[in-house]
């Protein structure tokens, strides 16, 4: 079967964040919203023992997605061709309940146009045979996609010769995520992006950016 | 799946629609509504280099019906790669940004008032050149002073030309001696070749990561991942994924120090006795290259106590010999002269101290080892807040993984001691033999030969200044090394126009961002403003400085300018992608200023259009077409022609890397190795040329200078802070914490802080701080706290690390755009230059002022500034708004 996702090598991310304004700019998101956000874990430690990491985040293209469960209205669906989920906009009643049962709040609100909105690894894009804007711009060449369905593809092999050691998913609630983190000389920190704030400026609740 | 429920039943069924809420807030947060795209839509993908900060990285802009819709990178792009970071994909809303300069405007009402009225830019020429010529018929040339830098500049030289074309020797940026030149001046004079600076596009042999043998990476007070992510940043990246070592030297746990093997957090501001400390150790344990130590360096020339200047035995007066200087040889156990380059018969001694003709001589290597004693790893870890056990594992890194290279960043140019420490730098580096060899960051790698000028190729016409206007430049008597570029010095300026001392400066041309944000101590800045006749301001939005201008002049974003890029062995051009409104490039503003002051009867404005007149400082232009064509006409191309083909390789990579230049045989002088372009043509680690040019100007000035007050030291020495956290520090009882700087990968300088899409990730500055210095003074995260200094104070967000020292802060620079109409003009909310300091202590050589390593304190703040937007939503009103393209002007 067929299952397009991202692996990331997490000791590759700098965390430039250039991923969140690649996916902004490529997919008209709106202010306040995004459908990636890159988490800063750490520093862990005793100054100056630490540990830092950037854990670009994003929908985990669930094999047992909750999303897709939870919508009402058959919107939110698991494309048998790639693997990846969607939402039907023709079918999106904006209800919010794909949201509320993601658990990585990966699934954000379009306010335009009143309707779920998600990251779909740029399925225009690869409709066209390129990639998706945040793996073409990730300045460390962290972010890679591709099918894990495919033992030749370069995320199954990338994976093939990790250390499953080295290897880690966010937290999996029964949802099976399928988006694979390499990191490789930090410790791993079992952490939901929901709560990383990055910066504690915004006043007024919001999403914190 | 429940195929019945329709949209419109499943909305009905629904028992509250509290939740929908904030999902049916249909207020537009987007930039425009997706498109679909149409038949006969237009589109056009066009090739350019971006320049939302310096590293021009290349890009794929996409052009539909005339306007930009799309940014990528060009994978054809050697550094980048085919990536961009959060800054320049931003390129759009900085273009079509709906408070952008459209058109040129005079002020009507009072300064500060905010009332403009359009003009032309007719105009605009005509009122600024009158003024400019009014001022100098009565006050003298030297009375007009011009200003650039703080980021989004195409080039820097257009200014330093129009200056020395007008005659007036005064023009300044905030970086200059605090960004940059300090590094340039040492490494050219050190060893002739290019600086290691990453974040200046430099340190260029690291960029084919597969190719180059370099073992171990220093970060000395860079960080690439935030100052050029998807150029150097990516490049470290690819170096650490092949088993290259890295040290990084930074008081942030910055995400490079995070993937460090080891980290060492320096005191801000201690960095030369952490640098002289690794002199020592490599030194003492003899872990440096002797073969090139004593065959390439000028180490075993003997030196005069006294005079601190190099025994000869023969000064040469051909330039392409140099003078012959006098070895300790141990053969004979007599003084020899030693023939460039070398001579097999001797044995020179490296170290110590001999008598010659009754006067007491010592090696350069001696006096080096002298200068860097006191400081072991001891002293270093006490001076610099640091595990002794910590540094030596970091030296022992450098110095056991050859080839290594140590780059440098901005960090140590922004304090006193900035030219010390860059020559302690270029010192390790050239000790170590990392220089001209494969995996050496020093490097003279062969260039397309496009430009007559380091790193953009407007010529900067330095012989026509007058020498007698030269010798007027405020700060330059004792700061001789901005000679190297040309500048004035900033806090000299400063004090002239509050002080009217030596003479008062009256009209100012800047072309910058926001001097208010970038100059140290803007308070004082202000100040100055208020007594001057006349200032024009050119950028491509208004900014605090725009609210004092009485001329305000629309510039071009990135996207709307041609410009000529070298990058590795690859030619780019920069392409106008859109030109808007009434927007002029720079690099032709100057021009047409130069123009009209000619037509007003300037003679050497005037002269500066004559081809025949101006020679290799090449004619002043009409068009970029004609400025551009003529530096790729050197490749047998019109601009056109070549813009239709770029990116090109001017020449294959195994030629364009030339390693061991040193070595290859000179003609011009017997055949022998033509070595370094020094004096000696060795690589001068005892700098004697330093001393030269504290008391002549020389190399540098075209005319002999009086001797600035104090001599410069050949060697780098440490500078401990004017204002100090050490015991017995009377500023620090009441201000006790240390501040330092730095960059976020989300602005260069002080641009880009009217973008939503960047302004949302981090909407004000943080200021690092301890949890345990946090509690303290009572500070909880996410808290706003005010930060003060001797200075001033300001406000920022607290953000508690354990990546910091305890007795150490970081703030980063910041303005606030959405304030401009207001009383404070954006620039004392949030603006760590409230704090700096623009007073002496200044570094001797180059006039460096204190922008980091000075006392501040913290205290929480009930709330932030008024009125300023840290929510996403804030920004909603800075959402760019397209518009058609327009024609140049012709003015």
């Amino acid at each position: 079967m067929r299952q397009f996702t991202f692996v990331v090598d997490v000791d590759r991310c700098i965390g430039c964040k250039g991923c969140q304004v690649a996916c902004k700019l490529e997919n008209d998101i709106a202010l306040g919203e995004g459908r990636n956000k890159v988490c800063t874990i750490g520093p862990n430690g005793t100054y100056p023992d630490l540990e830092l990491y950037f854990l670009p985040t994003m929908c985990q293209q669930c094999e047992n997605p909750a999303c897709v469960q939870a919508c009402p209205t058959g919107a939110c669906y698991k494309r048998e061709a790639d693997g990846v989920i969607l939402v039907d906009q023709e079918k999106c009643v904006g209800c919010g309940s794909c949201r509320r049962a993601c658990p990585y709040d990966m699934i954000r609100p379009n306010r335009e146009l009143r309707m779920a909105d998600k990251c779909t690894l740029c399925t225009q894009l690869r409709a066209a045979g390129d990639t998706p804007a945040c793996v073409r711009n990730c300045a460390g060449g962290a972010l890679h996609y591709g099918d894990l369905g495919d033992p030749h593809s370069e995320v199954s092999r990338l994976l093939a010769e990790t250390d499953p050691q080295a290897v880690h998913t966010l937290q999996d609630f029964g949802n099976r995520p399928t988006v694979r983190y390499i990191l490789r000389r930090d410790h791993w920190v079992d952490v939901l992006p929901q709560h990383c704030v990055e910066h504690s400026a915004h006043r007024r609740g919001g999403r914190k950016a | 799946m429940n195929e019945s429920l329709t949209v419109e039943r499943y909305q009905k069924a629904l028992p509250n629609l509290g939740r929908l809420g904030s999902w049916t807030d249909a207020s537009a947060l987007v930039h425009q509504a997706p498109r679909p795209e149409a038949a006969g839509d237009q589109i056009k993908v066009i090739k350019t280099a971006c320049r939302a900060c310096i590293a021009n990285c290349g890009v794929l802009a996409t052009v539909k019906n005339g306007r930009v819709v799309s940014l990528r990178g060009n994978p054809e792009d050697p550094m980048s790669k085919g990536r961009m970071c959060a800054k320049g994909l931003s390129g759009i809303q900085a273009l079509y940004h709906p408070n952008r300069n459209k058109y040129p405007m005079k002020r009507v009402g009072p300064r500060g008032s905010g009332q403009w009225k359009r003009i032309s830019w007719e105009e605009a020429l005509d009122t600024i050149a009158r003024k400019l010529m009014e001022t100098k018929e009565t006050y003298g040339a030297e009375a007009v002073f011009c200003s650039t830098g703080g980021g989004g500049n195409p080039e820097i030289w257009s200014i330093a030309r129009f200056c020395n074309i007008f005659g007036t020797p005064n023009w300044f940026e905030p970086g200059c001696a605090q960004c940059y030149l300090p590094r340039v001046l040492a490494y050219t004079m050190m060893y002739g070749g290019v600086d290691p600076s990453i974040a200046d596009s430099n340190a260029l042999e690291l960029y084919f990561p597969d190719e180059t043998p370099i073992k171990a990476l220093v970060l000395w007070g860079t960080d690439p991942s935030y100052s050029c992510p998807a150029s150097g940043g990516g490049m470290v990246v690819d170096l650490r994924a092949k088993g290259v070592k890295t040290v990084v030297i930074d008081p942030r746990f910055t995400p490079d120090a995070a993937k460090a093997d080891v980290w060492l957090p320096v005191r801000p501001g201690s960095d030369v006795a952490l640098l002289l400390a690794w002199i020592r150790y490599i030194l003492e344990h003899k872990l440096y290259d002797e073969d090139f130590v004593m065959k390439w360096t000028n180490l075993p020339y003997l030196v005069d106590v006294e005079t601190k200047m190099l025994l000869r035995a023969k000064t040469s007066d051909d330039p392409n010999q140099p003078d012959t200087f006098m070895v300790w040889d141990k053969k004979t156990n007599a003084p020899q002269p030693l023939e460039y380059p070398w001579n097999d018969a001797l044995d020179p001694a490296l170290v110590g101290a001999f008598q010659v003709d009754g006067r007491t001589c010592k090696t350069g290597f001696q006096l080096l080892w002298e200068r860097c004693e006191p400081y072991n790893l001891e002293k270093a870890g006490e001076l610099c807040w640091l595990d002794p056990a910590r540094i030596e594992a970091a030296i022992r890194i450098y110095a056991e993984n050859t080839p290594s290279g140590l780059a440098l960043g901005v960090a140590t140019d922004q304090t006193p001691n900035s030219v010390q420490a860059a020559m302690a730098a270029a010192t390790l580096d050239l000790l170590m033999g990392n220089v001209e060899r494969p995996g050496a960051l020093l490097q003279r790698f062969r260039t397309s030969g496009c430009f007559d000028m380091p790193n953009y190729p407007v010529p900067i016409a330095a012989d026509r200044l007058p020498p007698e206007q030269l010798k007027k430049r405020l700060g330059y008597q004792d700061h001789k090394g901005l000679g190297i570029w040309y500048a004035g010095h900033p806090s000299s300026i400063l004090n002239a126009i509050l002080t009217g001392k030596p003479y008062q400066p009256r009209v100012w041309i800047d072309r910058s961002g926001n001097k208010l944000g970038a100059t140290a101590d803007s308070q004082l800045w202000e100040k100055a403003i208020h007594k001057l006749d006349f200032i024009v301001h050119v950028y491509m939005y208004p900014t605090s400085f725009s609210a004092y201008a009485d001329i305000l002049l629309p510039s071009e974003e990135w996207l709307e300018t041609d410009m000529l890029v070298e990058t590795c062995n690859t030619l780019m051009a920069r392409q106008q992608v859109t030109h808007l409104w009434e927007t002029m490039d720079e690099t032709l503003f100057w021009s047409k200023l130069a123009k009209k002051c000619g037509e007003l009867g300037h003679e050497a404005c005037k002269k500066a259009f004559d081809p025949a007149y101006m020679g290799h400082d090449l004619a002043y232009w009409d068009s970029m077409e004609e400025f551009l064509d003529h530096w790729v006409g050197r490749l047998g191309m019109t601009w056109k022609e070549f813009a239709a083909k770029a990116p090109i390789e001017y020449l294959p990579r195994d030629q364009w890397r030339s390693y061991g230049v040193y070595l290859q045989p000179d003609p011009k002088n017997g055949g022998k190795p033509a070595g370094f372009p020094t004096p000696s043509k060795k690589c001068e680690v005892y700098l004697e040329s330093m001393i030269t040019l504290g008391r002549t100007g020389k190399p540098f000035s075209p005319i002999e200078l009086e001797p600035a007050a104090v001599d410069y030291d050949p060697l780098p020495y440490f500078l401990e802070p004017a204002e100090s956290p050490l015991p017995g520090s009377e500023v620090a009882a009441e201000y006790p914490l240390v501040l330092t700087g730095g960059r976020v990968p989300f602005y260069h300088h002080n641009t880009l802080r009217n973008i939503p899409w960047l302004r949302e990730m981090y909407p004000a500055p943080e200021l690092w701080i301890h949890p345990q210095a946090a509690q303290t003074y009572g500070i909880a995260q996410g808290d706003w706290v005010w930060v003060e200094s001797r200075r001033g104070k300001t406000q920022a967000v607290a953000k508690l690390t354990q990546g910091i020292n305890p007795g150490t802060v970081y703030m980063e620079r910041f303005w606030n755009p959405e304030t401009l109409n207001t009383a404070t003009h954006g620039w004392r909310e949030m603006n760590v230059n409230m704090l700096t300091k623009a007073s002496a202590p200044f570094n001797d050589v180059v006039g460096t002022y204190t922008l980091r390593a000075f006392q501040v304190k913290v205290t929480r703040a009930d709330a932030p500034p008024d009125g300023v937007w840290l929510d996403p939503e804030d920004f909603k009103p800075w959402l760019p708004i397209p518009a058609e393209p327009t024609r140049e002007v012709q003015v």
